[in-house]
C-alpha cells in the first residue's frame, strides 16, 4: 500500500469512527442544532425591526440572522468534536492510538473531516426552517453553494480550534471553553448588524474579526443586499484558510507535544 | 418516635434551619466556580455584545429614550442572571442528590419544606449577587439610574424574587429526576424563556407573533417593571405587576417544589 493509500484508508477508518457516535448517542447532534434554532427564532422575534433603520441591506431579519445561525450550528458541530476528542483523551483511547505507527496528524484528521460531515445537519435543518419560516434563497444556488462552503469550513475551523483545547487540557471539562469560543468569535462580528449599523467598541473590532467576512460570504444566500459577487466572496475564503492555518497549526504543535 | 414526629416544628427553629441550608448552599456553589462562571461572565458577555451590536435600535421610531442603550438593555442582563441563577441551584441540588448529601439531610431531623425553602433563598441570594454585579457593570459603562437608590433597590429586589422562583422550578426538577446531566442540558430553555420576553427590546417593537406570546410570560411584567424602576418612568412597564408576576412565580414553583419533594420522598 503507498502512502498516500494508507493515510487515505486510516483517515476514512477515523472519520468512519468520528461519525458512529451519531448513530450510538441518541441526541447527539440535538444540541449544536437546538441553540443555534432557540437564537434564530429568539433573535429575530426580539430584533426584527432593527431591518427597518436606513442602511440595513434587507428588509427580512431573518435573511439576515439565518446564515448566522447556520454557521453557529456548524461550529458548534465543530466544536463537539473537540470535546469528544477530550473524553477519548480522558479515558485513554487516544493514547493508544497515539501508540500506533500512524503518523500523527492523521488522528486528527478523522474526528476534524466527521465534525464537517456532520455539520450538514444544523446547517441543513436550520436553513430549512428559516426558508419555511419566510427568508427568501436571494442567492440562488450559486449563493447557496456559498453558504455551505463557509459552514462546513467553519465547522473544521471550530474542530481544530476544539482539538487544540482538548489536547492542551486533557479533560473533558473543557468543553463548555470551547463553545464559548466559538460563541464569541461569531457574536463579536457583524452578527446582530451591518458593519455601518454597529457601534461602540464593536463596531471598532468587527472588521478585524475574520468570522465578519465569513458571514458576508454566507450571506450572499439570503441577503438581497449582498448578492453573489466575488467581491463578496474573497475576503471569506481568505479569512477561512487564514484561520484554518493558524487553528490547523496550534492544534498539530500541540499534538507533537503530546506525550513527550 | 418516628422521625418525622421528631421534627423541630418550631417556627423559629425551621427559620434558622432555612437560613442555614441557604448559607451551605451559597458557600459550595461559590466553592465550585465553574458552575457559577455561566450565570455570572454569560450575563455580561451578552450585555457587552447586545449593548454593542444593537445600539442603532435606538433610532427606530417609537423607542423609548432611556438614555444609554446599555442601561435599557440591563434589565434583559437581569433577567438572564436570574435564570442561570435557578438553573445554577438546580444543578447544585442535583449535585448533593447524586452525591448522596440530600441523603444524609432526609435523615436529619429537618422540615423537609426546610429543605426547598433553603435552597430556593440561596437561588434568591445569588440572584441579588448577580443584579448588583450587573447594574454595577452596566453603570461604569454608561448606564443611568434616574430611578436612584429606590429603583435600583427594586430592580435588585425583584431580580432576587426571579432568581428564587427559578431556583424553586429548577430544583423540582432536579427532586422528581435527580439527574445532574438532564439539569446542565437545560440551559437552552433560559433563552426560550428569555427570548418570549421583551427582554432586550420594547414589547411594541417585537415582532407580532413574539409580542403575543409575551403576553403569557412572566418574565415580560418582571423587566418592564425592572426598566421602569431603574429609569422612573411606568411608561415602560408597572412595578405593581412586576411584583405579582414574580410572586406568582415564586409561590406557584416553591408549591411544585415542596410537591416534587414529596412525591421524591413517597417514591424512596
Amino acid at each position: 500500500m503507498t502512502s498516500a493509500a494508507y493515510a487515505f484508508s486510516l483517515s476514512r477508518a477515523m472519520w468512519q469512527r468520528s461519525l458512529l457516535e451519531i448513530a450510538r448517542v441518541r441526541g447527539a447532534l440535538l444540541p449544536t442544532t437546538v441553540a443555534p434554532m432557540i437564537f434564530l427564532l429568539g433573535t429575530t422575534g426580539q430584533f426584527g425591526k432593527l431591518a427597518d433603520l436606513s442602511g440595513f441591506p434587507t428588509t427580512s431579519y431573518l435573511a439576515w440572522i439565518l446564515p448566522l445561525s447556520c454557521l453557529q450550528g456548524a461550529g458548534f458541530a465543530g466544536g463537539a468534536a473537540g470535546a469528544n476528542l477530550a473524553r477519548d483523551i480522558e479515558q485513554g483511547w487516544f493514547d493508544r492510538l497515539l501508540t500506533s505507527p500512524a503518523p500523527r496528524p492523521l488522528l486528527l484528521a478523522g474526528p476534524v473531516l466527521a465534525a464537517m460531515t456532520r455539520a450538514a445537519v444544523p446547517t441543513t435543518v436550520i436553513l430549512t426552517t428559516g426558508l419555511v419560516l419566510g427568508s427568501g434563497l436571494s442567492g440562488g444556488i450559486v449563493g447557496l453553494v456559498m453558504l455551505y462552503v463557509a459552514a462546513v469550513w467553519f465547522c473544521m475551523i471550530a474542530s481544530l480550534w476544539g482539538s487544540f483545547m482538548a489536547l492542551r487540557a486533557g479533560t473533558q471539562q473543557v468543553g463548555p471553553l470551547i463553545q464559548n469560543g466559538v460563541f464569541l468569535a461569531v457574536f463579536l462580528s457583524t452578527a446582530y448588524t451591518p458593519l455601518g449599523l454597529l457601534g461602540g467598541w464593536l463596531g471598532a473590532l468587527a472588521p478585524y474579526n475574520p468570522v465578519t467576512y465569513v458571514l458576508q460570504m454566507a450571506r450572499q444566500a439570503t441577503v438581497v443586499g449582498i448578492e453573489p459577487s466575488w467581491a463578496h466572496t474573497w475576503p471569506g475564503l481568505l479569512s477561512l484558510t487564514g484561520m484554518t492555518l493558524f487553528f490547523g497549526a496550534i492544534a498539530l504543535r500541540q499534538l507533537s507535544r503530546l506525550g513527550r | 418516635m418516628s422521625a418525622a414526629a421528631s421534627i423541630d416544628r418550631d417556627p423559629a427553629t425551621q427559620v434558622r434551619v432555612v437560613g442555614a441550608l441557604a448559607e451551605r448552599a451559597l458557600r459550595v456553589q461559590f466553592r465550585r466556580a465553574q458552575f457559577l462562571i455561566p450565570s455570572f461572565l454569560l450575563p455580561l458577555v451578552l450585555l457587552a455584545v447586545i449593548a454593542s451590536g444593537t445600539s442603532s435600535a435606538r433610532h427606530l421610531p417609537g423607542f423609548p429614550s432611556t438614555g444609554a442603550y446599555i442601561g435599557f438593555v440591563v434589565g434583559g442582563t437581569l433577567m438572564q442572571g436570574a435564570l442561570l441563577a435557578g438553573i445554577t441551584a438546580g444543578i447544585a441540588l442535583a449535585v448533593d442528590i447524586e452525591g448522596g448529601f440530600f441523603d444524609r439531610l432526609l435523615s436529619a431531623p429537618v422540615h423537609r419544606v426546610s429543605i426547598v425553602l433553603g435552597r430556593v433563598l440561596a437561588g434568591g441570594a445569588l440572584g441579588a449577587c448577580q443584579a448588583t454585579l450587573f447594574l454595577a457593570v452596566a453603570f461604569l459603562f454608561g448606564a443611568r439610574y434616574q430611578g436612584g437608590v429606590p429603583g435600583v433597590a427594586f430592580a435588585i429586589f425583584l431580580t432576587a424574587l426571579t432568581a428564587a422562583g427559578m431556583s424553586a422550578l429548577a430544583a423540582s426538577i432536579a427532586l422528581r429526576t435527580g439527574s445532574l446531566s438532564l439539569l446542565q442540558n437545560l440551559f437552552p430553555i433560559v433563552f426560550v424563556l428569555l427570548f418570549t420576553a421583551p427582554a432586550f427590546f420594547p414589547r411594541d417593537l417585537l415582532n407580532g407573533t413574539m409580542r403575543s406570546i409575551s403576553e403569557y410570560n412572566p418574565l415580560t411584567y418582571i423587566v418592564e417593571a425592572i426598566r421602569a424602576a431603574l429609569h422612573d418612568d411606568t411608561a415602560l412597564g408597572s412595578p405593581l405587576n412586576g411584583v405579582i408576576a414574580a410572586s406568582a412565580l415564586l409561590a406557584g414553583a416553591t408549591a411544585i417544589a415542596v410537591w416534587a419533594m414529596r412525591a421524591r420522598l413517597r417514591a424512596e
